[in-house]
């Protein structure tokens, strides 16, 4: 969706960052003395998480930059960190959990850049292996039209050696990044699904031929590359066609440049599905066979997603059998059916994604500079 | 509403049949229609409560009394007392005169309340609830609550008769109000066949919906097929069994890769040949890893029994595939080749 409007903190309505999204984006701006009229628009509109898309409130970040991925302990979480650049997203997937996450559901980018640096290079003083990562309350990219966030990360993180940023994206914003001098410690990352659940399930993403596109570009500068099968919807053929994803994919990219693929069977709040219901009519997504996870999550049924994890993972083996793949949120039966193994058998996962990152992107957990 | 003074309506008089206009329904409130039993009352004990009625040119219109003009029609009647309003009182006082000869002698079930409530929305002059009025009449005045029950009066008439009959709650009626007509009624005929509770007919009406949605196909085209229609014929069969079966249907339908798990597990489980003592119990939809094994006893000689039923237990390759087999549903392994089967 477009944003139509932008709606300015009074407490930010000076700072730099706001002048320079204010000069990129043209739309029309008011100054609001506080999130209550804006956060009140939102809920007394027909569709609270379709308004919330067109409207940007640029504001400060009170809370924490950095914060933990948000796993529950039922299933292996892959422990990476969350830097909290903004929230919520202009494209409109089904699916998407940060539909119901926020309250109220409103794209907000937070402008006090300064801070969020000064966290994050306390966290990059620490001696140890970090995969960071911007896309999990948003997309990584949405924000490149208006902001030169992405350009300043990916400059400090190729001026350490400990930590790895991953941008994960479902958009084609690339292009400002390209040119930088990036060093391997920013990993480009895209979701990727079926070409029929793009169509029928993400409304303005980018299609998956300009997603590979994209990565094929990036992976030509250089980059290290991140996919992710997230979510893997289960359907009529689904199998078939996400292995023909997984062929287009490496047709694309060189495997020995994918850092890791992270394979995630769809999984969703209660509270999601009545929303799905009534924003997508036309969806079908959530009729398929789903139970109730232990972590009280709406689940496939564990013999369908080891099936087609299990099918997915075979695929990308023929292609990539040295590419480390991991499952999102699974318990040890499914990764064992899966992928043949635990993640305690290769010392959990997060230090097989740090391992990871480690080899393709020259990590050393002991160094600071370069 | 007119005060004590005000009572608009002349003395009874004897009022033709055939001059009074039955077929002007606007004041009916009653969803009543049988005349049988109010006809032999009649004809015992005379009518003891006049109608009422109002002027109408030549003619009257009925104001309250429907049943009992049906009813005096039927015991061959000429003439009928009534008062008789004039023509002049206008349709708003009508409607209230109409609504209290029945909401202050009996209660009235949904749908009259509904009716009796669009009655006197229809004749506000500015078309909104008076809900003072509404009050004074024992109908709900809260504007929220009478939208909703004004809303059953468009319900279809299977709908209506289902809630009349009590078989369908009000929010059920409201649930298949928002469904195309053709395919309320027939959720509403098959409620009524069954006799389903609340829980039970939304656990119908989501399995439906949801299969229709997700095969792209009409919700009625899945409630009519002949699967279905064959349970509900079965002339045998009573209202629970048609109903479990039913459900039962649905549910395989709706889940079909977890219920032909859970019919694999309980095959493999009854395998096991556990009988008394023994328990065995999958993780709720087989979501967690583990299975849990009971053993029930009081004695030591029992549980060395167990013991010893324990062995063969784990033996029985029945147990194996129960441990090994979630990723294929729990379905019977293939045989092997041929040539490595062994001779009958």
């Amino acid at each position: 969706m477009t944003i139509t409007e932008l709606c300015i903190d009074a407490g930010v309505a000076d700072h730099p960052q706001t002048a320079e999204i204010r000069s990129r984006l043209a739309v029309p701006a008011r100054v609001v003395p506080g999130p209550a009229a804006v956060f009140a628009e939102i809920w007394a509109a027909e569709d609270p998480a379709g308004r919330g898309k067109q409207i940007l409130y640029l504001t400060r970040n009170r809370g924490p930059f950095l914060k933990a991925c948000p796993g529950t302990r039922h299933y292996t979480c892959c422990g990476y960190r969350i830097l909290h650049i903004g929230s919520y997203c202009t494209m409109d997937c089904a699916y998407c959990i940060l539909q119901a996450y926020f309250h109220p559901p409103l794209l907000q980018y937070y402008v006090n850049h300064e801070e969020m640096l000064s966290e994050l290079e306390n966290c990059l003083a620490a001696p140890v292996i970090q995969r960071i990562g911007t896309g999990e309350f948003t997309d990584s990219l949405i924000w490149e039209p208006w902001s030169g966030l992405s350009r300043r990360l990916v400059r400090r993180f190729a001026a350490q050696r400990r930590a790895v940023l991953e941008l994960k994206t479902k958009t084609v914003n690339v292009g400002g990044l390209l040119d930088l001098d990036h060093r391997r410690k920013t990993i480009l990352a895209w979701s990727l699904n079926t070409e029929r659940v793009i169509r029928e399930q993400e409304r303005g993403t980018a299609s998956l031929g300009a997603r590979l596109r994209a990565a094929a570009e990036s992976a030509a500068a250089g980059y290290p590359l991140a996919f992710h099968f997230d979510p893997v919807v289960i359907y009529e053929g689904c199998e078939t066609e996400y292995r023909r994803v997984v062929e287009r994919l490496f047709a694309a990219v060189p495997p020995e440049q994918v850092v890791w693929i992270s394979l995630g069977a769809f999984r969703f709040m209660p509270d999601l599905k009545a929303l799905i219901q009534r924003r997508f009519p036309d969806s079908c997504i959530v009729y398929g066979e789903f139970i109730t996870g232990l972590d009280g999550k709406a689940r496939y049924f564990k013999p369908l997603r080891m099936q087609v994890l299990r099918c997915l993972a075979q695929a990308i083996r023929e292609f990539a059998p040295h590419c480390c793949v991991y499952l999102c949120m699974e318990d040890d039966e499914v990764w064992r059916h899966a992928l043949g193994v635990t993640p305690a058998e290769r010392g959990g996962l997060p230090r097989m994604l740090d391992e990871a990152a480690t080899r393709h992107c020259g990590l050393a957990a002991g160094e600071s500079g370069r | 509403m007119a005060s004590e003074g005000e009572w608009p309506a002349a003395d009874p008089r004897r009022v033709p049949l055939d001059e009074i206009d039955a077929d002007d329904l606007r004041f009916r409130i009653t969803t009543r229609s049988e005349i049988d039993p109010l006809a032999a009352s009649i004809g015992r004990l005379g009518l003891l409560q006049p109608l009422l009625l109002r002027a109408s040119g030549r003619r009257c219109t009925i104001v309250s009394g429907f049943r009992r003009v049906a009813a005096c029609r039927q015991l061959g009647w000429r003439e009928i007392p009534a008062r008789v309003l004039s023509h002049a009182v206008g349709d708003a006082r009508c409607a209230r005169l109409a609504i209290g000869e029945n909401a202050l002698v009996r209660p009235l079930n949904l749908l009259e309340t509904a009716r009796a409530l669009a009655l006197l929305v229809a004749t506000a002059p500015d078309g909104r609830l008076p809900a003072e009025d509404a009050a004074a009449l024992a109908l709900p005045s809260h504007a929220g609550l009478a939208a909703r029950l004004m809303g059953l009066e468009r319900l279809p008439a299977a709908v209506r008769e289902g809630l009349l009959e009590g078989v369908i709650a009000l929010a059920m009626a409201e649930a298949l109000g928002r469904l195309a007509p053709d395919v309320a009624c027939a959720f509403a005929r098959l409620f009524r066949e069954l006799g389903l509770s609340l829980n039970r007919q939304r656990e119908i009406v989501s399995l439906v919906t949801e299969i229709a949605a997700r095969e792209r196909r009409a919700a009625l085209a899945i409630l009519s097929e002949p699967e279905l229609e064959e349970i509900l014929r079965a002339p045998e069969a009573d209202r629970g069994h048609k109903a479990r079966l039913v459900r039962r249907r649905l549910h395989r339908r709706r889940f079909p890769a977890i219920r032909r798990a859970e019919e694999n597990f309980e095959s493999l489980r009854r395998r096991l040949d556990l009988r008394e003592h023994l328990q065995l119990t999958p993780s709720r939809d087989f979501e967690g890893t583990h299975v849990t094994l009971t053993l029930t006893f009081e004695t030591l000689e029992e549980l060395s029994e167990l013991r010893g039923r324990l062995d063969a237990l784990l033996l029985n390759p029945a147990l194996r595939r129960i441990l090994e087999g979630k990723a294929e549903g729990f379905a019977p392994e293939p045989p092997p080749p041929a040539a490595h089967r062994p001779s009958p």
